[in-house]
């Protein structure tokens, strides 16, 4: 099979500027951040991203001026830190869309992509505003009549994800909570891994069942440790609190954000690194 | 604050003979009681109240209940508890795992008892805003979103609700936005427990030390209160112990020093 190991800067230099960005894992956990704070470096404009739920990952790129839009059920930094003060700005200033999703309305999009039909229908949703702001539309069960609501299919151009182990075919294990990945990956044009290490793909023969997402699936496989840094990887290590929580501070203030972006972010020497 | 209530309970309260409890243990141990034994049980993002009270009900009059959450582990047996509630750190005891999507599918095929959401408003009907205070389009406060709660409030058997600020911005008239509407049992709140009656928001019971007066006056919407409510038992000796011992670390104080919005 096609080896498909490249550096971070080439890999994202394939994503195209209003392409439909899913990035994977959830909140401060598992979040593909080498990547998200690559886009920030290139400067890649107009992206759409999907995410079920996102914390810094989503709240950069809206702070940024890389995102122009937002499809996700929840942007927040939890408990611990708080609302996403950049996704708020960018929001409340007109410089981001957000088009709010239930989680579930996420998952039913990327699953009609996933089967190749153009919408999904979800449980629930009724009484809810989100249908009519969004757009989101109910049918009929030709069968019975009943009334369902439905999402439009979600198609990525490109998925993005952080993993603990890959080969360099692709081949992507995933410790721990998969979170949306194998859906986001399934569902894309193009999906990029990155992955803690890079293993020799004869070690997944003996337990082919613990690799979560098929190499074919897979355009570009990134040797990236640390890379899930702010967030949380499990096995290796935990979301960077006083990092994440001095971002979230100066995030509140465009100014103040921009300096903290060129310090951490656009500086070479340290965007990337585990911290 | 603008709730007078809220502050006369938010210093620790000690009855005679009684152990102390603030709260931040009065919600957690109102909710732990509301969990059924033998359910299915789930709580999203950034719930720590919830993942508190529903490890505090496996100990006491629910131990076969099922606690699942985003991070996938199903009954977790956590050594520490996170701030994060989707962390790792809910996977340990786990023997086996579901997704999101799994838990979704569940509450759709009505398999899902009890689903722990919040909102940043909540209205007399149970309905909750966690989108926007404002216009939608251009909203004067984008709020975090609501995550789960669209699809899980309509599907889930019950919803309990719970917030940690009980005032006139949370609990409103009008909510600027319907992120979530459907199957609310009850809400919790540092001031009482609120019961839905025919779609509509009833005090159950309030809680010890706290003026009827004050819960009227720190509520948006119409709620009757008087000297005939009954009072929340306070908690136990048992009970405060037992959430010393699941919660040593207090991760259960963190949501009232937070900015965050309990989630789904």
């Amino acid at each position: 099979m096609r080896a498909k190991l490249t550096s971070l800067t080439d890999a994202i230099s394939a994503v195209k500027d209003g392409d439909v960005v899913a990035l994977g894992g959830n909140t401060l956990h598992r979040g593909p951040c080498a990547a998200v704070h690559e886009l920030v470096r290139q400067g890649r404009r107009g992206l759409e991203v999907v995410k079920t739920a996102g914390a810094y990952d989503v709240d950069l790129l809206c702070a940024t001026g890389v995102a122009r839009a937002v499809s996700a059920g929840f942007v927040g930094f939890e408990t611990p830190f708080g609302m996403a003060p950049g996704y708020r700005r960018a929001v409340e200033d007109g410089a981001v869309e957000a088009k709010e999703h239930a989680c579930y309305t996420v998952i039913a999009g990327l699953r009609a992509a996933i089967q190749g039909v153009p919408f999904m229908p979800v449980a629930g949703m009724v009484g809810s505003d989100v249908l009519a702001a969004r757009g989101f539309k109910s049918i009929a069960d030709p069968y019975t009549g009943v009334e369902v609501v439905t999402a439009p299919a979600l198609i990525p151009d490109v998925t993005i994800i952080h993993v603990q182990e890959a080969d360099a075919e692709g081949n992507a294990r995933i410790l721990g909570t998969r979170f949306e990945d194998v859906l986001m990956a399934q569902a894309a044009r193009r999906v990029v891994v990155m992955a803690e290490r890079i293993v020799d793909g004869a070690a997944f023969e003996a337990t082919p069942e613990t690799v979560a997402i098929p190499g074919f699936m897979v355009a570009a496989v990134v040797e990236a440790p640390g890379g899930a840094w702010p967030c949380s990887c499990a096995g290796f290590y935990d979301y960077d609190e006083e990092y994440l929580a001095s971002y979230v501070t100066a995030s509140r203030d465009a100014d103040t954000l921009a300096r903290f972006v060129e310090a951490h972010v656009l500086m070479p020497e340290t965007a990337g690194v585990s911290g | 604050m603008t709730s007078r209530g809220h502050e006369s309970i938010s210093g620790t309260v000690e009855p005679e003979g009684s152990p102390s409890f603030g709260p931040a243990e009065m919600m957690a141990v109102v909710l732990a009681r509301l969990i059924r034994d033998g359910e299915t049980v789930f709580h999203g993002v950034a719930s720590p109240l919830p993942m508190v009270a529903i490890l505090l009900a496996k100990r006491l009059h629910a131990p076969n209940c099922v606690y699942l959450g985003i991070a996938g582990g199903v009954d977790p047996r956590p050594e520490r508890l996170p701030a994060s509630t989707v962390g790792p750190e809910l996977l340990a005891g786990t023997r086996s795992l579901v997704t999101l999507t799994d838990l979704f599918d569940l509450a759709a095929r009505g398999r899902l008892d009890t689903a722990f959401l919040s909102g940043a408003q909540i209205d007399a009907g149970g309905r909750i805003n966690l989108s926007v205070v404002g216009d939608f389009a251009r909203p004067k406060v984008r709020l975090p979103g609501g995550a789960g709660s669209a699809a899980l409030m309509p599907s889930a058997r019950r919803t309990i609700l719970w917030r940690t600020k009980h005032d006139r911005r949370s609990f409103v008239d009008q909510l600027d936005f319907v992120t979530a509407a459907g199957n609310v049992d009850r809400v919790v709140t540092p001031l009482c427990v609120l019961r839905s009656v025919d779609g509509r928001l009833e005090v159950e019971s309030i809680h010890p030390q706290v003026l009827s007066e004050d819960l009227v006056a720190a509520t948006g919407f119409r709620i009757e209160a008087g000297s005939e409510t009954p009072v929340t038992p306070a908690p136990t000796a048992q009970e405060l112990a037992l959430l010393a011992d699941v919660d040593p670390d207090g991760v259960r104080r963190s949501e009232f020093a937070s900015s965050s919005v309990g989630g789904g």
